[in-house]
């Protein structure tokens, strides 16, 4: 067994980034992603967010209900430099659509909700492989944003190009 | 059998290293090697853990077509655990207790609690926990549908005891390793630091720094 420091201690802060970049490329580009493969996903910020503390000193923020992203209080923390540690997400492609809370530091999904199953299922055996292709879906889903992060976030210039972009658009 | 969930909360594991197909024999033998035993009847407090198959609680039997999650492998693990019932403990040394006019010394206390657990266990009737997860072997990825600590620990043991593989918990860093960035990219992630973004805040203190544009911009990363 991996007996190593847990990446999720090294480098949360990365999922972190990545959830706060979600929102950036959501509220100026509209939230739809090219993945490779040509698959096109939409994604947008739901009814709950919480903000990383920026050490361990200060409290975390969270908001919850109607569009917490709209709030003063979130502008405000984006302001501040904060980083996204959870949200709700709403993930569509195609006619499909899934919510979930995304755990930025451990990348895990929890409160997942399913895409209602498919039409032409007419057993429990059908619908069970209609949901774990669903569940595949979505886990390939936000490792492919994941990915498309990550390629902005290590080149080399990411802090004078999109990084310099992301920073406008919250201190805006 | 009911159909898989479609709801709830679900960890991501990654491994390393080959797998038997899970149409195969050898599939199933691995699950059936360590398949669960019951405990209902044991007189002692204890855990099982142990494969079962979503069509078979049992852990008699692990038939390729009980195992078909679609594109994945429906895996099922049962933790039953048999505990004394505290409140029970309590209420017969409460009862010693008062019979005596006295507390109960802790060699008595110790007596009480190894005869009661002798009387009652073989009637306690063990606490059941099914964990399920889909496996999908060309991807090396297993979604568990758990995300409390004991059933990550429970499931993830057992899995390297049927396959002699550890599983690797997926965070930003594993799925980074993961994502086919190249070389050059993923040499730079382990020395990553954090973007410090400028704080509107102080530039507001400030008005003579930069703009928030140039602050991010010089914002400094060990790896850069």
């Amino acid at each position: 067994m991996n007996q190593g420091p847990d990446g999720a201690e090294t480098h949360g802060f990365l999922g972190e980034e990545f959830l706060t970049w979600l929102w950036f490329r959501w509220e100026t580009g509209g939230g739809e992603f090219t993945l490779p493969g040509g698959r096109v996903v939409g994604v947008a910020l739901d009814d709950f967010l919480s903000f990383a503390a920026p050490s361990d000193d200060e409290t975390e923020q969270t908001l919850r209900r109607g569009l917490p992203t709209r709030t003063a209080e979130a502008r405000t923390a984006l302001r501040q430099g904060r980083r996204l540690r959870k949200a709700r997400l709403l993930v569509a492609e195609g006619a499909r659509q899934w919510t979930t809370t995304l755990d930025a530091p451990t990348l895990t999904c929890s409160g997942v909700r399913l895409p209602d199953d498919a039409e032409e299922c007419e057993s429990d055996v059908d619908r069970t492989g209609d949901r774990a292709a669903n569940w595949l879906a979505l886990h390939e889903i936000v490792q492919a944003l994941y990915a498309t992060f990550l390629r902005e976030r290590l080149r080399p210039d990411y802090l004078q190009t999109a990084g310099a972009e992301q920073a406008t658009w919250m201190a805006s | 059998m009911p159909p898989i969930r479609k709801s709830g909360g679900v960890v991501v594991y990654y491994w390393d290293g080959d797998l038997p197909a899970p149409a195969d024999a050898a599939f199933a033998a691995a699950l059936a090697n360590r398949r669960f035993r019951t405990i209902e009847n044991a007189a002692s407090e204890e855990v099982s853990i142990g494969w079962v198959t979503p069509a078979d609680p049992t852990g008699d039997s692990f038939d390729a077509e009980d195992l078909d999650g679609g594109l994945g492998a429906w895996l099922r693990c049962r933790i039953d655990k048999k505990t004394l019932p505290k409140k029970w403990l309590q209420i017969h040394r409460d009862a010693a207790e008062k019979a005596r006019g006295k507390k109960l010394s802790a060699r008595e206390r110790r007596e009480l609690k190894d005869d009661l657990a002798e009387k009652l266990l073989p009637r306690v009737l063990p606490t059941i926990q099914l964990v399920d997860a889909l496996l999908f072997p060309e991807r090396r990825t297993v979604l568990l549908f758990a995300t409390s600590k004991g059933a990550r620990e429970a499931f993830t043991k057992l899995f390297f005891e049927s396959f002699a593989l550890p599983l690797e918990r997926a965070n930003p860093l594993q799925s980074a390793l993961r994502a086919g960035l190249g070389r050059e990219a993923e040499s730079r992630l382990h020395g990553l630091e954090p973007v410090r973004w400028p704080r509107a805040d102080a530039e507001a203190r400030h008005p003579q720094r930069r703009p928030a544009r140039d602050v991010a911009t010089a914002a400094q990363e060990t790896d850069a």
